[in-house]
């Protein structure tokens, strides 16, 4: 495997007296894509917005490129080279996409990169050049996402944070944008970690997943093995054997195994 | 009430369940039998009721066909269905059968044919989706049951019925056969078989036990010996019906102490259960006061410095008047003042905490537990009582006796019956209590009872006083390559005893040394971990730290220093598995299979003898 680019060690991160992770440690390898799942409340948002400075850690250390980063403020993350692409876009509405773009790009002063990234972004997103002067706000949803990941992109991360990039989106656009995300990570080398409920596309496009459940992983793999799992199957890709009856209603009980 | 000889085989004069069940019902009419907790309210349900719906279940089972003597099975968790169930079924002069929910299809099937199972209640879609997918081949079935019919409004089928459709044919059949139900009550002789017990089954499939009326009458008739219970007592049901110690505490005693029964609302909750209900006697088997000791520990570990030392001053002088106990002393003034102090302050709350505060008494049983585990709960001053028995003798055989306290023994014979030590050291138990045999088995039951001295399969010990002490169960005692017999149970229950370990299995039968595998307990360790910044994702990453591993390592020392030499535990490995009750390496109570545990994991013991 490839050297650990960001490894996590034991984070609790507290919402006032609720603690939302219980001590939780991963590694995501340099130039790979990890996907954590998890019900809605398990705590997947939180570890993103633990690591790109957002909230700070009661406990634990996040180490990027070998330096520790806990609590640092979010900006000097980003200046590092992990970009956030928050859960439900976030795009600044009054802004044009173009100025959302190059928001993405404050902490840069290399300005012919900056032009050369949003060439870049735009042969991505095609139809990010066509709205450019179009404020952000009439974007429909997914083009709001489009933007979101392109924005974060224009940082020119090594890392990629991805909060639910298919929440609310229509099946096609999911495919679309999972499958930009999979040429990121293929042709500019960055590496992604996602957040995700839809777990029968994160499991196609990450190499390795951890699933989450209260706040505490439960169960580790590579994506083709979690693929296989039974519990992965019943409770995140809803497959389950219909049973005698046709119409099983109960549900097993997680083991994890 | 009746007074309490310990030796008759009739409660309120009653020789028969049924007729003892129709005795109280009409006693106690509007009070209280049970509750229930529905959405979040506790319901109560008085004895009358319990009678009627009882009848209704009865009579409805005979207007379906039910015969004199049916099997009636019941696949549910603790619940007043099953109680109706079960009385009404021996009112009508039927045998009623438990089967455990976390039995496997495969399981039911082989139960439901070895019974001869005519009519199955199953608690809900789950259970009954078990009994569907084997019913084609279970020939003598004729009616299934569903207690809970959620999501199954759209479900229809000629074999299955609804609890409540069955009342409402009990009830139609009450009204056509006016005391019908009276002379039906009047069927059973006291030495007919009651009810059947499939015993778990550690070695083979597993053995139906039948038990007959006065066998449980039997039992019944020494139910205050913990503590005395009247009516408007609590008690907390939450331990498997299936299981005999359960059924005896929580559906046969009640019938003479006329205690209430409060079903938990799952295994989950049981804690947050014991401490709304608040019970008078509290029975549960060593896991569970493990796992209650280990939440204080882990909770004193974490509490303010000042907490910590009251906790150890309080807990020490508690001590100081158990052993005064133990000795069989009253300890002296002065102690027991301190001891008000020390409860004052500190003991009532742990025992709140645990919803302990008005027990008046517990007990212990069904697996071996450590002595230094009943000593703390005793120096919290709660009365806790070892008791040992099984199936066979319809629950208890001995039971620790109020006045004299022997710890690391199981007590003295109940009254009315022997104990004796056969010449290689097993347990031989005599009395009313003693089974019918086992279903359909004469050979096993030739085997079990001989002159009509029930053979436990347990190896001890009786001393001058009578006390019995038990070492190990007889096939479980393991003999080394060097010709050392070493009982496993012992160090095993040393091993539980620290917080961080659920369970473990002590192996070296033939061998040149123990070993041993070790459950780990998730909750605890992983919390061990989190507090020494130990990266660890899943359950088993958790196992395989180092850390971890000199944890456990540690604890086995702690344990080895009390053994004799060849008795040491020189290798371990953990179970990298969270194992649940559908796991066939637990038993339904949550105790580890040895036999299986040592077929299923054969590979990684083999690695560990392989090595040396």
């Amino acid at each position: 495997m490839a050297d650990t680019l960001l490894a996590v060690a034991n984070l609790e991160t507290y919402y006032g007296p609720i603690m939302a992770i219980r001590g939780i440690s991963f590694a995501v390898p340099e130039r790979s894509v990890v996907t954590i799942l998890g019900a809605n409340g398990a705590g997947k948002s939180t570890i993103l917005k633990t690591v790109s400075g957002v909230m700070d850690p009661q406990k634990g250390t996040v180490t990027f490129a070998g330096r520790e980063i806990q609590g640092m403020d979010p900006d000097k993350v980003t200046r590092l080279g992990i970009s956030h692409v928050p859960e439900g876009r976030e795009v600044f509405p009054f802004l044009s996409v173009r100025e959302n773009l190059l928001m993405g790009a404050f902490t840069r002063r290399d300005v012919a990169g900056v032009a050369e990234d949003l060439e870049l972004v735009y042969s991505y997103f095609p139809v990010l050049r066509s709205r450019a002067e179009q404020r952000a706000g009439s974007l429909s949803g997914g083009e709001q996402q489009m933007l979101a990941i392109s924005r974060a992109l224009m940082a020119r991360p090594r890392m990629m944070l991805l909060d639910e990039p298919s929440l609310g989106l229509s099946p096609r656009l999911v495919k679309e944008i999972f499958e930009i995300i999979a040429r990121i990570n293929r042709e500019r080398g960055v590496t992604v970690l996602l957040v995700e409920q839809n777990a029968n596309m994160a499991l196609h496009i990450a190499d390795y997943g951890y699933v989450l459940e209260v706040g505490r992983i439960v169960m580790e793999d590579t994506c083709p093995r979690l693929l296989e799992k039974e519990d992965i199957k019943e409770f995140y890709l809803g497959m389950k054997e219909s049973g005698v009856r046709g119409t099983r209603r109960w549900k097993r009980k997680k083991t994890w195994r | 009430m009746a007074v309490t000889t310990g030796f008759s085989t009739t409660v309120f004069g009653q020789d028969t369940l049924p007729k003892l069940f129709r005795h109280v019902v009409r006693e106690r009419g509007h009070r209280v039998a049970m509750r229930e907790k529905d959405l979040g309210v506790w319901r109560a349900v008085s004895w009358h009721e319990y009678g009627e719906r009882a009848k209704h279940v009865g009579l409805g089972l005979v207007a379906l066909g039910l015969r004199h003597r049916d099997v009636v099975s019941i696949m549910a968790d603790n619940c007043p269905e099953w109680l109706y169930t079960d009385l009404g079924t021996l009112s009508v002069g039927g045998v009623t059968n438990g089967v455990y929910t976390t039995d496997s299809a495969r399981q039911v099937q082989f139960i439901v044919n070895d019974s001869g199972t005519r009519f199955f209640f199953a608690a809900d879609e789950e259970q009954l989706d078990k009994i569907l997918e084997v019913r084609a081949g279970c020939p003598e079935l004729v009616k299934i049951v569903v207690f809970d019919t959620e999501g199954l409004h759209a479900f229809k089928d000629e074999q299955v019925m609804s609890f409540d459709e069955l009342l409402e044919l009990g009830l139609r059949y009450e009204a056509e056969n006016p005391g019908a139900f009276e002379r039906m009550i009047e069927l059973a002789r006291p030495d007919d078989l009651a009810i059947l017990v499939y015993t778990s089954g550690t070695t083979g499939p597993p053995k139906g036990a039948m038990l007959s009326h006065r066998n449980i009458l039997f039992q019944i008739d020494y139910s205050d010996y913990v503590t005395e219970l009247h009516e408007g007592d609590q008690q907390l049901s939450f331990l498997p019906l299936c299981h005999i110690a359960e059924r005896t505490v929580s559906v046969f005693n009640p019938l003479r102490t006329g205690a209430t029964i409060n079903f938990a609302e799952s295994i989950d909750t049981v804690p947050d259960n014991l401490r709304e209900v608040a019970p008078a006697l509290f029975f549960a088997v060593p896991r569970i006061w493990e796992k209650f000791y280990s939440a204080v520990a882990l909770r004193m570990r974490d509490a303010t410095r000042v907490g910590r030392l009251a906790y150890h001053w309080a807990l020490s002088v508690g001590a100081r008047v158990a052993e005064q106990r133990i000795a069989g002393r009253r300890p002296g003034l002065g102690l027991r003042l301190l001891f008000r102090v020390a409860d004052f302050l500190v003991l009532d709350n742990v025992k709140r905490s645990m919803g302990l505060h008005r027990a008046r008494g517990t007990a212990t049983g069904a697996a071996p537990i450590a002595p230094e585990l009943i000593k703390w709960y005793m120096a919290l001053g709660v009365d806790m009582r070892e008791v040992y028995g099984q199936t066979e003798n319809c629950g208890l055989a001995t039971a620790m006796p109020v006045d004299h306290i022997k710890l690391g023994t199981v007590g003295l014979a109940r009254p009315g019956t022997e104990v004796r030590v056969s010449p290689d050291g097993e347990i031989l138990l005599k009395g009313p209590h003693v089974f019918l045999g086992y279903y359909k088995n004469p050979a096993k039951t030739a085997e079990t009872v001989v002159e009509g001295w029930l053979h436990t399969g347990d190896v001890g010990v009786m001393d001058d006083d009578g006390f019995v002490r038990i070492t190990d169960r007889m096939k479980d005692i393991i003999i080394t390559a060097g010709g050392k017999n070493v009982t496993p149970s012992e160090i095993e229950n040393q091993l539980k005893f620290s917080p961080y370990i659920s369970d473990a299995v002590v192996i070296g039968d033939k061998r040149k040394f123990l070993s041993c595998l070790v459950m780990i307990d998730h909750e605890t360790v992983a919390q061990f971990a989190q507090e020494r910044n130990v990266p660890f994702t899943n359950f088993a990453s958790l196992c395989r730290t180092e850390e971890v591993q000199r944890l456990i390592g540690g604890e086995i020392d702690r344990v080895n220093r009390q053994l004799a030499r060849v008795e040491t535990i020189k290798k371990f490995r953990l179970i990298e598995q969270i194992l649940t009750a559908e796991d066939e390496e637990l038993t339904p109570t949550m105790k580890l299979k040895r036999a299986f545990v040592n077929r299923k994991y054969k590979d990684v013991i083999d690695a560990m003898y392989a090595e040396a």
